[in-house]
C-alpha cells in the first residue's frame, strides 16, 4: 500500500502540464535522433542528456524518461517503413514489418508496434516497480554457464524460424559467425581477422552491418530488377488503422513479448536484441499463420516490439537494484542519475523513495505520450511510401549514411557500410536469406566469449554445462528444439504413409 | 581554410551567445558513449562552457580498440590545430602496448592528468576469504582457482592482477583472469559467485560495498583513503600501489605559446567550481598533474607497464 | 559481377555462378583458419582459445562450400532474374563519390551527389534537379542534426556559409549582442 501512494504521488507530479510538456519535448527530441540508423539509445540519451540538466529535478527527470523512451522507439519505424532498423533490437521488426509495409499494411504494422511498445513498456515499468528485487535474483543466477546455454537456445530457435533452405540459412549464418570473430579476443587481447587493420580492432558494428544489408543491399537489389519493379508501393491496402483479426492476431504477441523482453532485459549479459529473437521464434512456432512469415506476418512485428520495449525497462531492474550499469545506455542513464542526485544500489529504494517513484512514474507518462504522439502520426508516415521511387531510395541512402557518419565521423565506416551492402546484394541475388548474418555477427562473439569464461572459471571442466540446473535445462529445450521438429517429420510421413494406404483401400 | 573556418565559428558564437553555432574546443573521446572517457570529456564541456572558458564546446566519440583508434585519428587531423584535444587515460597505456598500435602517446601533446581511480580487489560477503593474506595463500597454493573477473585483457585490471602476482612472487602467466566486457558483467559476475574474485575501479563496485553485498580485500592505493574503509595492499602485506588515470592531451605540432594557452584554459577548467561539483557528484579523485613533471610520470609509467605485459604474456 | 544465368537453362545443369558462391565460401574458410594459425595460444586454463572457435568455423565454412557445390553441381540452386548492371553503378558510384568528398566538402555536399546519383540509378530523373535538392536537403539535414541536436557532421562550404548566414542575421536582428554578452 505504501509503495502504492508513493506511486500515485509520483504520477501526481508527473501529471503537471509544464512536466507533460517536457515529456512531450524529450519524445519528440529522442524519437528525431533514435530513428537515425547506427545511433541507438546510448547515443541519443548521450547527446541529449545535457539538455535536461537546465531543468528542475522532476522536470529533468521526466524530460530524460521521454528521451530514453523516445529513442528506443524511434528505430522501429525506420525498420517497418524503410526496412533500415535504427538499432539492434530493431532489426527484427524489420523482417516482417517491412514485408507488410509493402503490402500496404504499414499503417497496422505500425500501429501494433506503437501499441505493443505500450502495453510492453507499461506492464514491465509495473514489474520493475514491484518485482525488481526477486528479478534481479534470477538475473544474477546467470553466469557464463548459463549464459552459454541461452546463447544456444537462441542459435537453435532462432535458425529454425528463418529462411526455407537449410543450406543457405547456414551460409548466411556462418557468414555472420565469421564477422563476428573479427577484432581484438577479449580474453586475451589479440586481434582476429583484423590484417592489420585499426579500423577493424573493433569488430564489425552490428548496426553498420544491419544497415547495409538491409537498407543498401535491399536498394542495389530493387534498382538492378529495372522496370519490372513497380513504380511505386500503394501505401494503404484495407485499412489505415488495425481491424479487428490484426488486434486478435496482436494482443497475445504484445503479452509474451513483454514476458520474454523483461526478463532478458534484466540480465546483466542479456542484450535486448535477444528477447527479440526468441520472441520472433516464439510466435512463429504459435502463430496459427506461420506461412505468413517471411512475407508480413503481424505477429512478427507486434512481439519483437514489445520484447524490445520491455527489456528496456529491464536494464533498469539491475541498474536501480545493484546500480549495476548492464549496457551502454545504462551506463549513461547511471551518470544522468548521479546528475539528479540519485545513487543507482541497493539502497536506493529505501534512501530515495520518492526520485525512485518519481522516475518510474516519469517513465509511465513518457510512455503514454510516446503513443500519443505516434499514432497519429502513422497516416503521415505511410505517405512516405508514396514518394516515387529514385527519390524514396535516394532519401533511404542519405538517411542510411548519415546515422554512419554521425555515430562515427569515418571513411573507413562509410567503406564497410559499401562493402556490406554489395554482400547484401550478393546475398539477394542468390536467395540467401539476410537475418541470418545478423544473427550469427551478434549472437556468434557472445556464445564464445561464455564459453571460454565458463571453460576458465572451471579450469577447463566441461562437465560445469550441465551441472547448473539452468543450463542443464536451457540445454535439454535447445536439444528438444532440435530434435521434436525431426521426430514430427517423421511422423508426419508415417501419417502420410497411413493416409496413402487407406485411400488405397 | 581552417582558420577561415575557426574564425567564423568563433565570430558566431560571439555573435549568437545562447545559440549553439560554433565551437572552439572540440574533445575527443576516443570510446563509446557512457564509458569514463566519454564522460569525462563531456564533464569538461560543461565545465569549460559553464566558466566561459569557451563559447562552445564539442564532444566527438570515437570508439574502439582501447582509444588506438581514436588515438592514431587524433594525430593526424589535430595537427597543428589548438582547439582539438582528446581524453586518455592509463588503459591508453596498456591497449598501445597490446595492441602493437602504430601511433603511440608520443605522437601527441600531453596536457594534463586529472582525475584517477584507485582498483580495489572484492569479494562477495559469503565468501571465505577475509583478507588479502587469505587470498595470496589460496593464490600461492594453486592459482588456477582463483578466477578473477574484470575488464577486458591487458586493461588496468589485468595489469593490477598480474602486478599483484609478481609481487607476491606468482607467474603472472598463471593468474586465471576472466575478462568481461564493461564494468557492469564483472560486478554481476562477482556478486553471482561466479568467480573467486572481482577487480576493478572503487567506483564500479562502490554502491554494493557500502550495502555489504562484497567486502574489500584491499586498495591499491599508496596509502588508505577517505572513500575506502578497507586496508592498502601495502597493509595487507603486498608491496604495490596502481592507479587508473585519466588525462588530457592537444595535437602534436603546435608551438609552446600555444600549448601553454591551452594548459592554462585546462587549468581553469580543472580549478573551477562546476569541474569541483562533478568530482565530487561522481566521486573521480583529483589528481592535477601538469608540464614536465607528468610527462616524466608518463615515460616511467609506459616502461612499467611493458614489464608487466611481458610479464602476463600480452606482449612478446 | 556475375553473369546472370539465361532464363533458357534447362534444368539440372551445373550452376557456374552458383559454384563460384562455393568456392568464395573455400576461399573465406581457408582466410579464417589462416588468421587462426598464427595466432598465440592463451586461455590456458579454458583449454580452448582464441584459435578454437575460428578453426570450427573454417571447418564448418570448407564444409558448407562443399555442400554449395554438390547444389550447384545438380542445378538445384534457386534461378536468379536478369540483373541491370547501370543502377548498381550509379548508386556504388554515388556511395564512392560521398566517401571520397565527405572529409573535405562536407556533408551536404558529399551526400548532395549520392542522393543524385542515385535516384539517376531509378530512373530519368533531371541530374540538375537531383542535384539541387540532394544538397537542400542535405543541408537541411545538417541543420537539424548538428546545429540543434549536436551530433557531429563534417563541415564544409555550405555548412560554413549556413552558419555565416545564421551569423548575419542574428546580427542583423538583434545588434546588441558582442562580446559583452
Amino acid at each position: 500500500m505504501d509503495t502504492f501512494a508513493l506511486l500515485m504521488q509520483g504520477l501526481s507530479v508527473a501529471a503537471q502540464p509544464i512536466n507533460l510538456l517536457y515529456a512531450l519535448v524529450g519524445v519528440t527530441l529522442g524519437t528525431a535522433v533514435g530513428v537515425l540508423p547506427g545511433i541507438g539509445p546510448a547515443t541519443t540519451v548521450a547527446l541529449l542528456l545535457p539538455v535536461t540538466y537546465k531543468l528542475d529535478p522532476a522536470g529533468s527527470l521526466i524530460m530524460f524518461a521521454g528521451i530514453y523512451y523516445g529513442g528506443m522507439y524511434g528505430g522501429s519505424t525506420t525498420s517497418i517503413l524503410l526496412n533500415t532498423p535504427g538499432e539492434s533490437a530493431s532489426i527484427v521488426t524489420a523482417l516482417e514489418g517491412n514485408k507488410m509495409a509493402k503490402a500496404g499494411r504499414g499503417g497496422p504494422a505500425l500501429a501494433t508496434a506503437a501499441i505493443g511498445s505500450f502495453v510492453a513498456g507499461l506492464i514491465a515499468t509495473i514489474a520493475l516497480a514491484f518485482l525488481a528485487p526477486w528479478v534481479v535474483k534470477f538475473a544474477l543466477a546467470f553466469g557464463p554457464r548459463e549464459y552459454f546455454a541461452l546463447m544456444v537456445l537462441a542459435f537453435v530457435t532462432v535458425s529454425a524460424a528463418f529462411g526455407d533452405s537449410t543450406l543457405r540459412g547456414l551460409v548466411s549464418l556462418f557468414i555472420g559467425l565469421t564477422l563476428g570473430i573479427v577484432g581484438i579476443d577479449l580474453q586475451t587481447g589479440q586481434a582476429r581477422m583484423s590484417f592489420g587493420i585499426p579500423d577493424l580492432l573493433d569488430g564489425v558494428e552490428v548496426t553498420t552491418l544491419a544497415v547495409a544489408m538491409f537498407a543498401i543491399g535491399e536498394t542495389l537489389f530493387v534498382a538492378a530488377q529495372g522496370k519490372r519493379a513497380p513504380e511505386t508501393v500503394e501505401p494503404v491496402r484495407g485499412s489505415l488503422w488495425m481491424n479487428a483479426s490484426d488486434w486478435a492476431r496482436s494482443w497475445k504477441p504484445w503479452l509474451r513479448g513483454t514476458i520474454i523482453g523483461f526478463p532478458i532485459g534484466a540480465m546483466p549479459a542479456g542484450g535486448a536484441e535477444i528477447g527479440t529473437f526468441f520472441s520472433y521464434a516464439a510466435e512463429k512456432k504459435l502463430s496459427k499463420h506461420p506461412e505468413e512469415f517471411g512475407n508480413g506476418a503481424i505477429e512478427g512485428v507486434a512481439g519483437p516490439e514489445a520484447a524490445n520495449n520491455a527489456s528496456a525497462a529491464g536494464t533498469l531492474v539491475p541498474l536501480l537494484t545493484l546500480g549495476l550499469p548492464t549496457s551502454a545506455t545504462a551506463a549513461i542513464m547511471l551518470a544522468g542519475f548521479q546528475q539528479y542526485g540519485l545513487q543507482p544500489g541497493p539502497l536506493l529504494f529505501t534512501s530515495n523513495p520518492q526520485l525512485v517513484w518519481g522516475l518510474i512514474a516519469s517513465l509511465l507518462i513518457a510512455n503514454l505520450m510516446l503513443i500519443v504522439l505516434n499514432l497519429p502520426l502513422i497516416g503521415l508516415w505511410v505517405r512516405l511510401l508514396t514518394i516515387p521511387k529514385p527519390w524514396l531510395y535516394a532519401g533511404i541512402l542519405l538517411f542510411a549514411t548519415l546515422g554512419t557518419i554521425g555515430a562515427n565521423p569515418s571513411v573507413f565506416e562509410l567503406g564497410m557500410l559499401l562493402v556490406f551492402g554489395l554482400l547484401g546484394y550478393g546475398l539477394r541475388l542468390f536467395h540467401f536469406p539476410i537475418a541470418p548474418v545478423v544473427v550469427g555477427l551478434i549472437l556468434g562473439p557472445m556464445a564464445e566469449q561464455q564459453l571460454r569464461r565458463a571453460l576458465a572459471i572451471s579450469q577447463g571442466d566441461f562437465g560445469v554445462l550441465f551441472t547448473s540446473p539452468i543450463s542443464a535445462t536451457l540445454l535439454a529445450l535447445a536439444a528438444l528444439a532440435l530434435v521434436v521438429p525431426l521426430v514430427l517429420r517423421i511422423r508426419g510421413r508415417g501419417q502420410l504413409l497411413a493416409q496413402i494406404a487407406s485411400d488405397a483401400d | 581554410m581552417k582558420h577561415l573556418a575557426a574564425a567564423a565559428f568563433v565570430a558566431g558564437a560571439l555573435a549568437l551567445p545562447g545559440l549553439a553555432l560554433a565551437a572552439d574546443y572540440s574533445i575527443m573521446a576516443p570510446a563509446g558513449p557512457g564509458g569514463g572517457w566519454d564522460q569525462t570529456a563531456r564533464a569538461m564541456q560543461e565545465a569549460m562552457t559553464a566558466e566561459g572558458i569557451s563559447g562552445n564546446v564539442q564532444v566527438i566519440n570515437v570508439p574502439g580498440a582501447g582509444g588506438t583508434i581514436g588515438l592514431a585519428q587524433f594525430a593526424q587531423e589535430a595537427n597543428g590545430d589548438p582547439s582539438r584535444l582528446i581524453v586518455g587515460g592509463y588503459v591508453m597505456v596498456g591497449a598501445i602496448l597490446t595492441n602493437k598500435s602504430p601511433v603511440t602517446l608520443d605522437a601527441v601533446t600531453p596536457i594534463a592528468r586529472l582525475t584517477g581511480e584507485f582498483e580495489v580487489i572484492v569479494v562477495p560477503a559469503a565468501s571465505d576469504i577475509k583478507t588479502l593474506a587469505d587470498l595470496v595463500t589460496k593464490l600461492k597454493a594453486d592459482p588456477g582457482a582463483v578466477s578473477w573477473a574484470g575488464g577486458s585483457a591487458g586493461g588496468t585490471d589485468h595489469i593490477t592482477a598480474g602486478l599483484l602476482a609478481k609481487t607476491v612472487g606468482v607467474d603472472p602467466k598463471l593468474v586465471n583472469y576472466v575478462a568481461f566486457s564493461g564494468g557492469g558483467e564483472a560486478l554481476a559476475a562477482v556478486l553471482g559467485s561466479q568467480t573467486t574474485v572481482g577487480i576493478s575501479g572503487y567506483g564500479e563496485f562502490q554502491a554494493q560495498v557500502e550495502a555489504g553485498a562484497l567486502r574489500v580485500l584491499g586498495v591499491s592505493a599508496p596509502e588508505r583513503i577517505a572513500v575506502v574503509d578497507a586496508p592498502t595492499f601495502k597493509e595487507g602485506g603486498v608491496d604495490l600501489s596502481v592507479m587508473n588515470w585519466r588525462m588530457v592531451a592537444a595535437g602534436p605540432g603546435l608551438s609552446a605559446e600555444q600549448v601553454a594557452a591551452i594548459t592554462a584554459d585546462v587549468q581553469k577548467m580543472a580549478e573551477s567550481a562546476s569541474w569541483k561539483k562533478t568530482l565530487e557528484t561522481k566521486g573521480w579523485m583529483n589528481t592535477w598533474l601538469a608540464g614536465d613533471d607528468f610527462k616524466a610520470q608518463l615515460a616511467k609509467e609506459i616502461a612499467a607497464t611493458e614489464a608487466v605485459l611481458k610479464d602476463i604474456g600480452l606482449v612478446q | 559481377m556475375i553473369e546472370p544465368m539465361a532464363q533458357t537453362t534447362p534444368k539440372r545443369r551445373p550452376d557456374w555462378a552458383a559454384l563460384l558462391v562455393a568456392a568464395g565460401l573455400l576461399a573465406l574458410g581457408a582466410l579464417v583458419a589462416w588468421d587462426a594459425s598464427r595466432l598465440g595460444s592463451g586461455g590456458a586454463y579454458a583449454r580452448i582459445g582464441p584459435q578454437t572457435i575460428p578453426y570450427a568455423i573454417a571447418v564448418c565454412l570448407a564444409g558448407l562450400a562443399v555442400w554449395t557445390a554438390i547444389e550447384a553441381a545438380l542445378g538445384e540452386f534457386p534461378q536468379r532474374e536478369q540483373q541491370d548492371k547501370l543502377p548498381i553503378l550509379w548508386i556504388v558510384g554515388g556511395l564512392v563519390v560521398q566517401m571520397a568528398l565527405i572529409k573535405f566538402a562536407g556533408f551536404s555536399i558529399a551526400t548532395g551527389i549520392l542522393f543524385a546519383m542515385t535516384a539517376r540509378g531509378f530512373g530519368r530523373v533531371s541530374i540538375p534537379k537531383a542535384l539541387l535538392s540532394g544538397f537542400l536537403i542535405s543541408a537541411a539535414v545538417w541543420f537539424v542534426f548538428a546545429r540543434l541536436l549536436q551530433l557531429t557532421l563534417p563541415a564544409g562550404p555550405i555548412e560554413r556559409l549556413m552558419i555565416e548566414g545564421a551569423k548575419l542575421l542574428a546580427t542583423a536582428f538583434n545588434p546588441q549582442a558582442g562580446p559583452a554578452a
